[in-house]
């Protein structure tokens, strides 16, 4: 009878019927009486080309059992008394003795063949004891590799549930700022400034500041972070300086951004005297991505294989005719993929900016020059995520006359709208930094 | 003319000691061939020749180089020395830029800008590279999109554009086929006419093709050195004779 989970099929045989006569169905409470009549009922099952047949694939096994009396199956593990195989690869003149070296090559010849040993005697089994044919189809899963793969499937499932889990967040978010902002969405949402006591208008002006940030920022971090992983790349030897530069790096990156802010309190505000302004503010942001811009440099330009520096080197270039012509200009897609996330991270933290130039409320002129310019580098200026945390705390929503005037908005609106903008800012900078790298993997040069 | 002179040149990696007590006369003007089973110190020898041992950073040399007659550790500029030595080593590399650009990355590292020069030098190092008649229509191809075999001799035509006194090459052929083996075989045997080559190889049946001396270098040391065929008839140690036969390695 078959057991699926080990691939076997087992027949009992016991010539003490309890006094049945002929019958039983090879099962261990009704065994059959011989071992011919178990091969018949083996060659019914299993044999020929009926089309009721289960026929044996690979690595199946079937097993005769002798019983001293029905439903006594003596010791199941034991090692079957007599073995053997059935390989239609086997045996190279067709015939087999059944043996593992020259098995035989199908399943009617090993009935045939066990049958004919039966016959001369040659294969008595004891009670208790059991013979064992296993067929080793070609090419086919053993039952370790069935057990893979059924583990395969499972641990596949569970991680694509655990992407799935990862997506469902990021598109309820979404829907939910969008749907919640819909009403506020307008091209003159985001070209007006805020207007009476942040009811009203839209979000220009902290819109500007942000950028105002990311770039200053960037325009400081960019050129440090570039050139220091540079040197940690190219020219450092590996010495206890280095491992220090680089684990400073490292823990640099893990700083929480208020303590960031702190420093951005201390170095540039006070120390540097640039008091509460963009440029402070900037400062503050660059240092914070600094760690993340050294180490995406690194990593672009690890990336670059050692042989083209020798091969230069070999040529008498020197280390920074290697980097400026072959080194930087193989790696500047990675290094630029590494800087455009940054941006991102500038535009979207709001703690490090808190205390170091960014204000509550400017005025910014509606029209002209400083309508597009409207913060020197030494103002505070107005920034998105900010203005997000004020419109959520400090802005006292419109009356609701006024909204029906059509003066204001409803405090709500504007919330969800900011942020929406600042996601789609954030969202949009990331796609541009995912399209470069697709662009640079379609372009690799080796 | 320039002849390389080694004396008691030893290096280690950190405990490693990849050379021992090396000491060497590698006359102008032939091929040389330096024969070994593998980290016997073969590769690291040729680095010391061209300094660029330099950039490994954990190498310790000791002992003297030198290039007709100049000490290499005390040349002025290592770069010069660097331009007036040929590398090829085993494996091929095609830097990322164009066929052009590869040849004619040495001479313009060194400050070589007319284009109908570079133009001409181009020609002429792929030529004798027996490449040109494949590349002259596609030279503007990136070098690392060529076969393996051709991006080895597009390694061998820069090694040659900076019209080098010394040719050393490590295991050229050992990414190549036998037929690109032995044209390249062919230009160095004229190559070896007008400069000093030293032929780093594991097949010794090559060494005896083209070399007029070989040094034997077994496990960091030097067993033998001499005449090409004294080495593959007479040699004086019994470890050289094992090794050339086939007996070891």
């Amino acid at each position: 009878m078959p057991d699926p989970k080990t691939n076997r099929y087992q027949y009992f045989v016991s010539r003490r019927q309890n006094g049945e006569g002929a019958g039983g169905d090879g099962s261990c409470e009704h065994p059959l009486p011989s071992v011919r009549d178990a091969l018949a009922n083996i060659a019914q099952q299993h044999g020929g080309s009926a089309p009721q047949v289960k026929r044996l694939a690979g690595y199946d096994r079937v097993e005769i059992f002798a019983l001293d009396k029905p439903g006594a199956p003596g010791q199941p593990g034991r090692a079957p008394r007599y073995e053997f195989y059935v390989d239609p690869l086997g045996a190279a003149d067709g015939e087999g003795t059944g043996t593992a070296q020259r098995p035989w090559p199908d399943l009617d010849t090993a009935l045939a063949g066990v049958a004919r040993l039966d016959e001369q005697g040659s294969i008595p089994l004891a009670p208790g004891e059991h013979m064992a044919l296993s067929v080793r189809e070609v090419f086919s899963a053993t039952p370790i590799d069935r057990r893979r793969r059924r583990t395969e499937t499972i641990a596949g499932i569970v991680c694509g549930i655990m992407t799935l889990l990862l997506v469902v967040p990021l598109v309820l978010i979404l829907g939910h700022l969008v749907v919640k902002a819909w009403p506020a969405l307008s091209v003159s949402f985001l070209f007006e400034n805020p207007r009476t006591s942040m009811t009203a208008g839209g979000i220009w002006a902290p819109l500007v500041g942000t950028f105002y940030l990311v770039f200053i920022s960037l325009l400081v971090a960019s050129p440090i972070g570039i050139l220091a992983g540079v040197y940690l790349n190219e020219y450092a030897k590996d010495n206890w300086f280095t491992r220090i530069v680089n684990l400073a790096v490292v823990n640099l990156a893990g700083v929480p951004s208020i303590v960031h802010a702190l420093f951005g309190v201390g170095a540039f505000v006070l120390f540097a005297g640039m008091g509460e302004s963009v440029l402070a503010a900037s400062c503050t942001l660059a240092v914070m991505t600094l760690p993340v811009i050294i180490s995406s440099t690194k990593e672009a330009l690890a990336s670059v294989p050692m042989t083209f520096r020798e091969a230069c080197w070999n040529m008498g270039a020197s280390r920074w005719q290697t980097i400026r012509t072959i080194v930087l200009p193989n790696s500047i897609s990675g290094i630029l993929t590494g800087v455009i996330l940054q941006v991102s991270r500038a535009a979207g933290e709001t703690a490090p900016i808190l205390f170091t130039g960014a204000a509550f409320f400017l005025n910014v002129p509606d029209k002209g020059l400083r309508y597009f310019l409207p913060y020197s580098l030494d103002d505070s200026c107005m920034a998105l995520s900010y203005h997000l945390y004020v419109l959520m705390t400090q802005v006292k929503g419109a009356s609701d006359e006024q909204i029906a005037a059509g003066n204001a908005m409803p405090l709500e609106h504007l919330q969800y709208g900011t942020a929406v903008v600042l996601i789609g800012l954030v969202l949009a900078v990331n796609s541009v930094s995912i399209g470069l790298r697709v662009y640079l993997r379609s372009h690799k040069k080796w | 003319m320039v002849e390389i002179e080694i004396q008691d040149l030893s290096v280690s990696y950190g405990e490693h000691r990849a050379l021992r007590n090396i000491s060497l006369s590698i006359p102008a003007n032939q091929i040389f061939g330096i024969i070994g089973p593998a980290n016997s110190g073969k590769t690291t020898l040729l680095k010391c020749i061209n300094r660029t041992i330099d950039f490994v950073d954990t190498a310790k040399v000791e002992g003297r180089v030198s290039l007709g007659g100049q000490d290499v550790r005390k040349v002025s500029s290592v770069y010069e020395l660097r331009r007036r030595i040929g590398m090829v080593f085993p494996l091929p590399v095609g830097l990322p830029m164009s066929i052009y650009d590869n040849v004619a990355y040495g001479p313009r590292m060194a400050g070589m800008r007319h284009r109908g020069q570079l133009d001409a030098l181009v020609e002429r190092c792929l030529r004798q590279a027996a490449l040109w008649d494949e590349v002259k229509d596609r030279l503007d191809m990136l070098g690392t999109k060529l076969s393996g075999g051709q991006q080895q001799r597009l390694t061998l035509a820069r090694a040659l554009s900076l019209e080098p006194d010394v040719l050393c090459l490590d295991e050229f052929s050992i990414a190549i086929d036998p037929v690109t083996t032995m044209k390249i075989e062919e230009v160095l045997l004229e190559l070896g006419k007008e400069m000093t080559i030293v032929l780093v190889t594991n097949l010794v049946q090559q060494a005896r093709r083209l070399a007029q001396q070989t040094a034997f270098l077994n496990n960091s040391e030097l067993v033998e050195v001499g005449d090409t065929k004294q080495m593959f008839t007479k040699p004086e140690h019994e470890l050289t004779y094992d090794y050339v036969t086939g007996n070891i390695g």
